[in-house]
């Protein structure tokens, strides 16, 4: 469900992450989409902390990179290892 | 007759047309590759080929008559060739550096298009405990039998000098036999993302310079047979020697991090 911005108190965006502490942000944004799959693997779909990687990525990537990597998720096409 | 009326130890070299078919040469090979890129034709290219394998044969041979039978090659002279095959070295480990940078920019942060993993999903690598383990062991032995050469030529042992030369030659001949076998049956191509790129330009460069160094050794095993080689003045075997064991020490670089470490 996205949050209401009532006010700019309510502007939010992933927390600085020193893993990644450069302005190119495009590996946390992959690291992050990563993470959540992996973490819904492990711990199951209905595990809410796992939503912390989501938020991250829904902010930083790019929509037609999630899209990209959904699409290729479904077709058993994904590079990484989730 | 008195060749040498110079008052200095140096060689200068008699007139030669070898560095203007050389160039022809050359020039010929790499606008015949261009051809046979484009239009598929490997005519010009096979004249190219032609032409340089012409000069290089008789070029050496020439070196070889100065030397050996006209006794050109004084201390001097046989130290600036020490030089000039160094350098030469040098620039192929330069060369060499230049794929194994690429290597290394590729594998150690694997870009997001390949998953951020090494070797990417799906390569199947080798097993750097079968074959390529072999391969090594044979290029550290042809290092050791080529040792055995050298000194047996400084001790003017000519039969074992011909016998070690002889099976340096071989096992030569028999990495190249191997890995070429590998090549055969390797599960991924040059064209599978960049594994397979950096893999056989890395890998492949190294081949045809095993392929150079066995032909150098061939030669110096020839020369051997005729009786070129003094004691104390085989410098045309030394740089042989010289590049089989650069050769050996790209071929443990590639295993080491290509093979083991990308595994």
């Amino acid at each position: 469900m996205p949050d209401m911005i009532k006010s700019p108190a309510d502007l939010k965006t992933a927390p600085f992450d020193a893993r990644f502490p450069n302005q190119n942000q495009t590996r946390h944004c992959y690291q992050s989409y990563l993470d959540f799959y992996r973490c819904q693997k492990v711990r199951g779909e209905s595990y809410e902390p796992c939503n912390y990687f989501k938020r991250v990525y829904k902010s930083l990537c790019p929509n037609e990179w999630v899209d990209k990597w959904d699409t290729q998720r479904a077709e058993g096409t994904f590079p990484g290892r989730i | 007759m008195n060749y040498n009326n110079n008052n200095h130890p140096f060689h200068l070299v008699d007139y030669s047309p070898w560095p203007l078919t050389g160039a022809i040469g050359v020039m010929t090979l790499v606008t015949g590759m261009i051809k046979w890129f484009h239009e598929f034709n490997l005519n010009l290219l096979m004249l190219g080929y032609l032409i340089v394998i012409l000069t290089m044969y008789q070029w050496w041979r020439d070196i070889c008559r100065e030397s050996t039978f006209q006794g050109k090659h004084t201390i001097k002279v046989s130290k600036g060739l020490r030089w000039g095959m160094i350098l030469f070295i040098m620039s192929e480990v330069f060369f060499f550096l230049s794929f194994f940078w690429a290597f290394f920019h590729s594998s150690l942060s694997p870009n997001i298009e390949i998953g951020m993993m090494w070797p990417p999903m799906s390569i199947i690598t080798f097993n750097p405990f079968q074959i390529p383990l072999l391969n090594t062991i044979i290029l550290i032995s042809s290092g050791v039998t080529v040792t055995w050469t050298h000194h047996s030529l400084m001790e003017n042992n000519f039969s074992q000098a011909i016998q070690s030369l002889f099976i340096t030659i071989t096992l030569g001949i028999y990495f190249s036999i191997i890995q070429s076998y590998e090549y055969f049956e390797a599960s991924f191509t040059i064209a599978d993302c960049i594994y397979g790129s950096t893999f056989f330009m890395a890998t492949g460069f190294h081949g045809l310079h095993v392929i150079i160094g066995t032909i150098f050794l061939f030669i110096c095993f020839i020369r051997l047979l005729n009786y070129h080689f003094s004691n104390i003045h085989h410098f045309g075997f030394e740089a042989a020697a010289w590049y089989w064991h650069f050769v050996d020490v790209v071929w443990l670089f590639l295993y080491i991090f290509v093979y083991w470490w990308g595994k």
